[in-house]
């Protein structure tokens, strides 16, 4: 599964958002983020993905910007 | 300050029938068992227990899904019966205007968030995996169902859980018809909640000797208090939330009064951790009459402990016959935990809220499947179907602890 899809299948499971609502434009928060949510969202993707975020790690704030964060991570570590 | 009045201004719970609040008390005046035959999947022995769950409540359904994600189920149960209460109370759930930052929360429950502890003990230990969801702290931490109750209905007063085994929710109780009554709080959501199943919880009460046994024909009779022939408790889990409220505000805004609370006590055994003495029980009672105003004859209904184990009924029998003296052989006495179960840190909310209901309804709900009554209980009216026609005053709820805690709370009934 590609990043937007692993996005959109967590909010919809864990928030019931609907995935054509999970847009790169939209801002994380809006769809019912907050920063809790963002830490399991993040596990959920280390998880998935088996790879290992910094914990400096700067919070996206949007769709968009958590879809780049996780496929550079995963070119970087795949590389 | 003087002191105030406290009003019940809302009763709310997630039901092991499945229905309202009206159902629920129906059904236990009807003398109906909610205990069903619980076995599961777990390895590397499943449980195989009478039990009561709730079968019927979708958290989803009653949180959203959202916030139910947030949430163990012992923290979902309280949320829904807490939403159920302040509905019924007529209270909108945003603030409407009204200050809310001296309204508080008093909550019981006895194991917490143990069940989502024990999932992460299965995903380390059965599943291997090497480390646990960030969101399992606040899942399972004891105070989750009161924090998420006082988020959701905007309360700034005090935000506090108690845990006292099978009297959390009774002491809970107490604890905040006290801030009601001295004052500081003008309305108090409380109550408790429990998830008994979780399989080290159940397994470990098994070890001890006190549950009843019973297979998927005997279950629903498997609990029955002060029979001769009582086998021990049945674990239940489940929800229930009282609104308290000052009487004078209550009154101001027209709410409908279920009853009003006018007394509480809580003592200690203090000789043995789950050997019952029924010296403080005793004492319990007796300070109670006293915090409420009232004498044993005002009495017309005890709601017991009453769990079905061998050496708990006798010892609260002795109790109310110490306390009431001659007036024991007339004073009725049923327990309800031989319908809902013994839901811990919830039971002692579900059996207020049946103590208010059976003074608001005046009718009192049966001990069920007490068909041969032990000698070693007898001396009180043991209420075996449900009894209308004689008028009900005050009623107490005894909670009876491990640990040898002990709280009871007294109700007065309000005309309707």
């Amino acid at each position: 599964m590609d990043s937007i899809g692993l996005i959109r299948d967590f909010l919809k499971d864990r928030l019931g958002v609907e995935p054509e609502n999970v847009v790169p434009e939209a801002a994380l928060a809006d769809l019912g983020v907050d920063s809790l949510m963002m830490l399991e969202l993040m596990f959920e993707f280390e998880d998935r993905f088996g790879i290992k975020l910094s914990s400096t790690l700067k919070s996206p704030r949007s769709v968009g910007e958590m879809v780049s964060l996780m496929d550079g991570l995963m070119a970087s570590q795949a590389s | 300050m003087s002191q105030r009045r406290v009003a019940i201004t809302g009763l709310g719970l997630v039901s092991p029938y499945g229905g309202d609040l009206a159902d629920f008390f129906s059904r236990l005046a009807a003398g109906e068992s909610a205990v069903r035959y619980l076995q599961t999947d777990d390895l590397p022995r499943p449980l195989s227990i009478p039990f009561v769950n709730c079968p019927a409540f979708d958290p989803d359904a009653a949180l959203g899904r959202p916030l139910a994600s947030m949430m163990d189920r012992f923290a979902q149960l309280g949320m829904a019966a807490a939403f159920d209460a302040w509905d019924d109370a007529g209270l909108p759930r945003q603030a409407d205007g009204e200050s809310r930052d001296n309204w508080g929360v008093a909550w019981g429950t006895a194991l917490g968030g143990t069940l989502a502890y024990e999932k992460g003990y299965r995903e380390l230990w059965q599943k291997g995996r090497e480390r646990l969801s960030p969101l399992s702290v606040i899942l399972g931490m004891n105070n989750a169902a009161n924090a998420h109750i006082s988020i959701q209905l905007g309360l700034g007063g005090v935000s506090m859980s108690h845990t006292v085994a099978c009297a959390s929710s009774s002491i809970a109780i107490g604890e905040a018809f006290r801030r009601v009554r001295s004052g500081e709080a003008t309305i108090m959501v409380t109550g408790g909640s429990d998830v008994p199943q979780a399989y080290g919880v159940a397994r470990a009460w098994e070890a001890l000797r006190v549950m009843a046994p019973g297979d998927a024909e005997t279950s629903p009779t498997a609990c029955r208090p002060f029979a001769a022939d009582r086998r021990g408790l049945v674990l239940g889990e489940g929800g229930a939330a009282l609104i308290l409220e000052d009487w004078d505000h209550a009154v101001a805004r027209g709410a409908r009064i279920h009853g009003e609370l006018v007394g509480y006590a809580s003592t200690c055994d203090h000789s043995h951790l789950v050997r019952p003495e029924a010296a403080g029980q005793i004492r319990a009672l007796r300070l109670t009459l006293a915090d409420a105003g009232l004498s044993p004859d005002d009495i017309d209904y005890i709601n017991a402990h009453g769990t079905a184990t061998a050496e708990g009924d006798p010892v609260e029998v002795a109790a109310l016959k110490a306390v009431f003296g001659e007036r024991a052989e007339r004073l009725p006495v049923s327990a309800t935990k031989s319908m809902h179960g013994h839901l811990l840190g919830a039971a002692g909310a579900i059996e207020a809220i049946a103590t208010v209901l059976a003074l608001r309804e005046q009718l009192i709900p049966p001990t069920a499947h007490l068909d041969a009554l032990d000698p070693a209980c007898a001396g009180v009216d043991h209420v075996t179907v449900a009894r209308r026609g004689q008028p009900l005053r005050a009623a107490l709820s005894n909670s009876f602890a491990f640990g040898g805690s002990n709280a009871v709370l007294a109700f007065r009934a309000v005309a309707q």
